[in-house]
């Protein structure tokens, strides 16, 4: 049903009525009577043994209430923080996880670890109380550096040679035979620079204990508070997940960075129940640098072998991904099975062989962030095809043509275990090219160089997979949750729908989007449909949102849910209007008898289902509410070509986006206006890693870039406006034929951007981010900054 | 110390400890939660509210600066039935995601407007926004409504 | 952070390194230094008001002296603790050289680093404040070892 707020319409969100006003409730608006403040001690040492710490003086600083430590949260039988993702290294041995106590007892491993808290009845007395404990550090040698970590000292008992595990993916005989053959290798090593996410929000958490009924009630800023729930019940042991409630109410941005569980929401929940009293806790943005879970950091060699007429042969990576001082909550799966699968990219290269050693160092842990592991494949790829490109004397649109895998090869499998459904990658290159004006380029080129300035463009090709699945076989390669999604239609009895799902909006806009689903499935008004989400108390167990699963699995869920409803309104109606059931259809909001002129409305179907005076009750249970879950069969892969055109300015080595394209394939749209909103913002995020943004530690495994004074984000006069565009190649194994959005311009962008600052540079390879600094150095030095 | 401050048109007189800041006063003693922390050094925005008519970042205000002033948060522009044409224009535009920096967005963007002498381009609006951080739209969208609004205002 | 320096004083050699191990003189002389507690034949505790950008904060030094050969050298260790404000350590070699009868040459090398919210918001701004610091020490101590 086209309509003004169906699916495929730019409908005006529904969200954003209390945003705009300031009525949106964040965690740290919400707030109980008689609540405490929680301030966290945090280490000022990268590494250091924790020998002592005297709290005597913080107790009886005024107006502290408690103060514990992480030997009290140990005496309590308090668990430590799990990883859900056993990877098996290539010897077939499991990944090697430190302990990791929510608070430290006797050792800390990077800066901003935090080893108490302290418990205020006003935030400042807490602040005066963290003031006041006196911890006896013995500083060590902190282990910093990447590269050499593997042969630095060891930082956890338990793990040899600071490794977690040593994995590999595809076949490396047949991969080395490739290279044997090869006309060109194309090779690189590159950084991933470290990034921290930087929500706009800082994480918050508000626990609570109900003494009458045993429940602890915890508000916190997650993407996915079931997620949440399970791991304080199963892992941390606060209580049985039916005695505590998880809420995470509006969300202020997480891309990536709110998925994980961590020390903080944990040590406040568990808190609450000590004290019996709410106990409330706000990150302040220096917390959220030092001790939200950080993004990429990878130290990469690879290579590609080409054949003479251009033909990728083979592949070859050797990736150092840094986990940080501990393994977060899915740490082990970034660098592994969100990014070895991805290297195939766009391209039909026969053979690939992947390798990745996870190190341990004295930084903060590192995490999935926007994209997670697949902005590090796509670099890799992106940065090799055009650097093949340049070497070979080919033009990178043109070699990229030439490798593509075609419509008709389609399910392909690629040698890195993922089989693509669909995909049109000519065709959003084509676009995408014509958007970029590439046929203008070398006369804009030649006037840039006129006016003494250097331009350049580059491509990125990307693929990605979302909506990881299917459960059985992630959970065969060492995932330890499920990755279904749960949905749930409840049509209320004067026909206005109520949606509870599993997935969680914090920015992606699911009240608006799921709306638009139910209105035109069910034909009921876009005003009459409310999506509920992020409360453990209302939705049945979930995964929350990660990984741009939630049109793709949340909505496919919701469309089971919604068949369901159907199947049930044409037994009532078939029966309201004495026909057989198969005689009945559903169409725009109504059923109606077949070869008849006799129909029911949906509200009148659903009244009756309530008010069941004329209902068949012997063979139908009243009422019309139903739930599914909806497992993936597959991944679902979203491709897109991204150019990107830069200006740099030699004297200054000052870049310019003079223009940035992105042309997606996300399958079927249902709010262009929204994936739109979903792409742009994605965009920011990729320049910002090429251009701007860099987590620094100095070689004590202090953090350098630890405000906004040091830690460069995207500003609005550091950007361009975008031109997006979209091509549809529908998915083909979910109901709603969508791929998801949320990924795709952080994944895509950055390659572009480096190969359009190279090729301006006439260089090989510039350090990321590439700062006015770093390019003006390059500029003297050929390249490496 | 004790402050007599206009919020939003509403007349408050408040007794506060002397290192208090406006935010705090505006969040925890008047409950106006859509002003918002998100960096607590005056980097990001959210917190921005007016004084007296001014774009200020209330997380780096003391509530005495406020003394004898009128305040006006995001609350005090405009009803869901009657937006201010800032409001409306991010609405329209889709210039919010998360939507948690939007209340310090709108109320620089109008001040942004209000001072401007003659109409803005997309430079001078990127510029303008300098000051503000959003993480969520690239900030794409939320150039197009204050182009969008200033026409409106 | 690394920086050295040296300084004329006019005056002998015994009677400079007297005043470098008066705590009544470096107490005057440290840039808002509070107090300077002896505790122990080669250890200090002193109490300092410093400012490192944003950061402002008193913190307790606990001073050792290392390496003692009077009256030429000796090594001071400092270890800083700040609470919540995060730590600073350094060491400070310094050197005393007789020029002339009443003229001595002092040359000091320091090494030192920050930590915690120190590093994380001054980072750049510590080895210009750790220069102003020393710039003022010295000059101090030579007017109040004239006076």
């Amino acid at each position: 049903m086209a309509t003004e707020t169906g699916i495929g319409a730019s409908v005006k969100r529904k969200e954003d009525a209390r945003f705009i006003t300031g009525a949106g409730r964040y965690t740290d608006d919400v707030g109980q009577h008689g609540q405490t403040y929680a301030v966290f001690a945090r280490s000022p040492y990268a590494r250091a043994r924790l020998n002592g710490l005297d709290t005597s003086a913080a107790l009886a600083t005024d107006g502290v209430v408690a103060v514990f430590t992480g030997a009290d949260l140990q005496a309590s039988e308090v668990g430590d923080l799990p990883c859900g993702w056993m990877v098996k290294s290539k010897d077939g041995s499991d990944m090697v996880q430190p302990p990791h106590p929510p608070l430290a007892v006797s050792s800390v491993n990077y800066v901003g670890e935090p080893y108490a808290v302290v418990i205020g009845e006003t935030l400042d007395a807490a602040k005066n109380g963290a003031e006041a404990l006196d911890p006896d550090f013995e500083e060590l040698e902190a282990v910093v550096d990447l590269a050499t970590a593997a042969g630095a000292d060891q930082i956890h008992e338990s793990v040899p040679n600071n490794q977690c595990y040593d994995w590999e993916l595809g076949d490396k005989a047949a991969t080395d035979a490739a290279f044997a053959q090869a006309h060109h290798v194309a090779s690189i090593d590159i950084v991933n620079n470290r990034l921290i996410p930087n929500a706009i929000e800082p994480r918050a958490a508000l626990g609570e204990y109900d003494e009458a009924s045993g429940t602890y009630t915890l508000h916190t800023t997650s993407q996915n508070p079931h997620l949440e729930r399970l791991v304080l019940a199963a892992f941390v042991n606060i209580a049985p997940e039916a005695r505590l409630r998880v809420i995470s109410p509006d969300v202020g941005g997480g891309f990536g960075s709110k998925i994980f569980v961590y020390a903080e929401e944990t040590a406040v929940i568990w808190a609450a129940g000590q004290l019996r009293r709410p106990v409330k806790w706000r990150a302040e943005r220096s917390e959220s640098f030092l001790a939200d879970a950080h993004g990429r950091d990878h130290v990469t060699h690879a290579e590609l072998a080409v054949a003479q007429d251009g033909r990728f042969l083979g592949l070859r990576v050797q990736n150092k991904a840094n986990m940080g001082a501990y393994l977060s909550t899915f740490a082990s799966s970034v660098p592994t099975y969100l990014y070895g699968t991805l290297m195939a990219g766009q391209y039909k290269t026969p053979a690939i062989y992947v390798e990745v050693q996870s190190l341990f160092t004295n930084t903060a842990p590192v995490d999935a962030y926007r994209g997670a592991g697949r902005p590090e494949a796509t670099y890799i790829v992106e940065r090799l095809v055009e650097t093949a490109a340049r070497e070979m004397g080919i033009d990178p649109a043109e070699l990229r043509r030439r490798n593509f895998i075609q419509p008709a090869d389609f399910p392909y499998e690629t040698p890195v275990a993922l089989t693509y459904d669909t995909g049109d990658y000519e065709a959003s290159l084509n676009r995408a090219l014509d958007h970029a004006d590439y046929a203008g380029f070398q006369a804009r080129r030649e006037a840039s160089e006129q006016a003494g300035k250097k331009r350049g463009i580059g491509f990125s090709c990307y693929i990605e997979a979302c909506g990881l699945a299917p459960s059985q076989v992630a959970i065969s390669l060492g995932a330890g949750v499920g990755l279904f999604e749960v949905g749930e239609v409840r049509v209320d009895v004067t026909g206005s729908v109520t949606v509870v799902t599993g997935s969680h909006s914090h920015g992606q806009s699911h009240e608006t989007t799921f709306a638009q689903i139910i209105s035109d499935k069910l034909g009921v008004p876009f005003e009459n449909v409310t999506v509920l989400h992020g409360d453990t108390g209302r939705s049945d167990y979930a995964l929350g949102t990660y990984g741009s699963r939630s049109l793709a699995v949340g909505g496919s869920a919701i469309i089971k849910a919604t068949d369901k409803i159907i199947a049930k309104g044409k037994k009532i109606a078939a029966h309201m209007l004495e026909a057989n059931e198969d005689q009945v259809e559903f169409e725009d909001g109504s059923f109606n008898v077949a070869d008849s002129n006799q129909s029911l409305t949906f509200g009148e179907v659903a009244f009756s289902a309530y008010v069941p005076a004329n209902y068949p009750l012997e063979d139908l249970e009243p009422g019309l509410s139903e739930k599914a879950f909806y497992d993936p069969p597959n991944f679902t892969y979203p491709a897109g070509a991204h150019i990107c055109e830069v200006e740099v300015d030699p004297d200054t080595g000052v870049v310019t986006i003079e223009k940035f394209v992105a042309v997606d394939d996300f399958g079927h749209v249902i709010n262009p206006m929204i994936v739109e909103g979903q792409v742009h913002g994605g965009l920011a995020q990729g320049i910002g890693q090429a251009l701007l943004e860099h987590g620094v530690y100095d070689d004590t495994g202090q953090l350098l870039s630890g405000s906004y004074m040091d830690y460069t984000m995207p500003r609005a006069d550091d950007l361009p406006s975008f031109t997006v565009d979209t091509t549809v190649t529908p998915c083909t194994h979910n109901p709603l034929g969508v791929k998801g959005c949320g990924e795709a311009g952080a994944i895509g962008s950055t390659a572009a951007v480096m190969n359009a600052v190279t090729d301006a540079l006439g260089v090989k390879d510039v350090p990321m981010p590439a700062t006015s600094e770093t390019v003006w150095r390059a500029l003297r030095n050929g390249g490496n900054g | 110390m004790e402050i007599k401050v206009k919020v939003n048109g509403t007349a408050h007189s408040l007794d506060v400890p002397d290192n208090t800041l406006l935010v705090d006063v505006l969040r925890e003693r008047l409950g106006l939660t859509g002003t918002h922390v998100g960096c607590d050094t005056s980097q990001c925005g959210a917190c921005v509210v007016h004084l007296d008519g001014t774009a200020v970042k209330s997380c780096t205000v003391l509530a005495g600066q406020a003394d004898g002033a009128e305040v006006t948060t995001i609350e005090g522009i405009g009803r869901p039935d009657d937006l201010h044409p800032m409001q409306a224009a991010f609405r329209e535009n889709h210039a919010l995601q998360c939507g948690f920096c939007t209340p310090g967005m709108i109320m620089s963007a109008i001040d942004m407007v209000q001072k401007s002498d003659g109409r803005l381009d997309e430079a001078a609006v990127r510029d303008g926004l300098e000051g503000n951080l959003c993480r969520c739209t690239g900030y794409h969208n939320i150039v197009k409504a204050v182009l969008a609004a200033q026409d409106r205002m | 952070m690394e920086q050295s320096g040296e300084y004329r004083i006019a005056g002998s050699r015994e009677r400079v390194w007297e005043a470098l191990n008066d705590p009544a003189v470096l107490e005057r002389c440290i840039d808002g230094c509070r107090s300077m507690t002896p505790v122990g034949d080669d250890r200090f505790e002193a109490v300092v008001a410093a400012r490192v950008g944003p950061v402002k904060a008193t913190f307790t030094a606990a001073i050792k002296l290392r390496d003692v050969d009077p009256p030429e050298r000796y090594r001071l260790e400092v270890q800083v603790k700040g609470g919540v404000a995060g730590f600073a350590k350094g060491t400070a070699a310094v050197e005393l050289a007789e020029v002339a009868a009443d003229e001595t040459l002092l040359t000091y090398q320091i090494a030192g680093g920050i930590g915690g919210k120190l590093a994380q918001i001054g980072s750049r701004l510590v080895d210009s404040a750790a220069r102003k610091m020393t710039a003022s020490f010295f000059e101090r101590f030579a007017v109040d070892f004239a006076a």
